[in-house]
């Protein structure tokens, strides 16, 4: 079974669910739902529409970087049977509780510098107010 | 005889958005015109040959139409599954697009109009 992640609001595609389309490119677009492929239609950028992944992660509302995310990637290469992989698989397999459960409650996480930018003018005003009082004094 | 005319011809425009939106009117996505904007391929679709089977005989290609919504690179698939959790995201880059390919071409045009 191979779940896809939608083009549009990067959620994954179950089986059976949303659409695909061909662009004349022969290039594949797959969309979980009509709400996603009608915003594809009419061109919207999915960086700047606020319910999608994309835009979640670009305006820093989410967490981008973490050893958790290299965890699941897309692997197009069939490997060969060997015992020692094997084995190691299983090994790592145990360690896949925790760290699905991390993945699990990921959004619960904010990002360290979703308020950033607001916290440095903060900083940068109050700079300001000092160095006028030091012109005033001197 | 003696009918307004205004009344005529009032919803023309009037067409559900299925039918503007249908794929037999489908216009290039950006990271088409992306990739024609790229030095190697726009020299290509720029000084095509004479081809009358083509619109304008293939003398006349748009390069660049939403170019202000390509300030950045445009979204792909892969970022779509970064931004879901498989890898790391990378922030989206400025796209430079050079700009002076077509007004090149235009300015040669009328030059050799001009001594033709």
């Amino acid at each position: 079974m191979r779940l896809e992640k939608c083009y549009f609001c990067s959620s994954t595609i179950y089986p059976g669910h949303g659409v695909q389309f061909v662009r004349n490119d022969c290039k594949l677009f797959r969309f979980c739902r009509s709400k996603c492929h009608a915003a594809f239609k009419k061109k919207r950028n999915p960086r700047k529409v606020k319910w999608t992944k994309a835009f979640r992660k670009a305006a820093g509302k989410e967490l981008t970087v973490d050893p958790s995310f290299e965890f699941e990637k897309r692997r197009h290469v069939p490997i060969k049977y060997d015992r020692q992989l094997w084995k190691n698989t299983g090994k790592e397999l145990r360690k896949m509780a925790d760290i699905k459960e991390v993945e699990k409650n990921i959004h619960l996480i904010r990002a360290p510098n979703a308020k950033a930018p607001r916290l440095e003018k903060k900083l940068a005003q109050v700079v300001k107010i000092e160095e006028d009082e030091d012109m005033e004094e001197t | 005889m003696g009918k307004p005319q205004a009344r005529k011809k009032q919803h023309k425009g009037d067409r559900p958005l299925k039918e503007k939106y249908r794929t037999k009117r489908k216009t290039k996505d950006l990271d088409q015109i992306f990739e024609d904007t790229k030095p190697e391929n726009a020299d290509k679709l720029l000084k095509q040959e004479v081809d009358y089977d083509k619109v304008g005989n293939g003398q006349f290609y748009c390069l660049y139409c939403a170019l202000k919504r390509l300030q950045m690179e445009p979204y792909t698939q892969a970022e779509a599954e970064r931004a879901a959790g498989m890898g790391s995201f990378v922030a989206p880059r400025k796209a430079n697009i050079p700009t002076n390919l077509t007004s090149e071409k235009m300015d040669n045009d009328e030059e050799s109009s001009m001594t033709g």
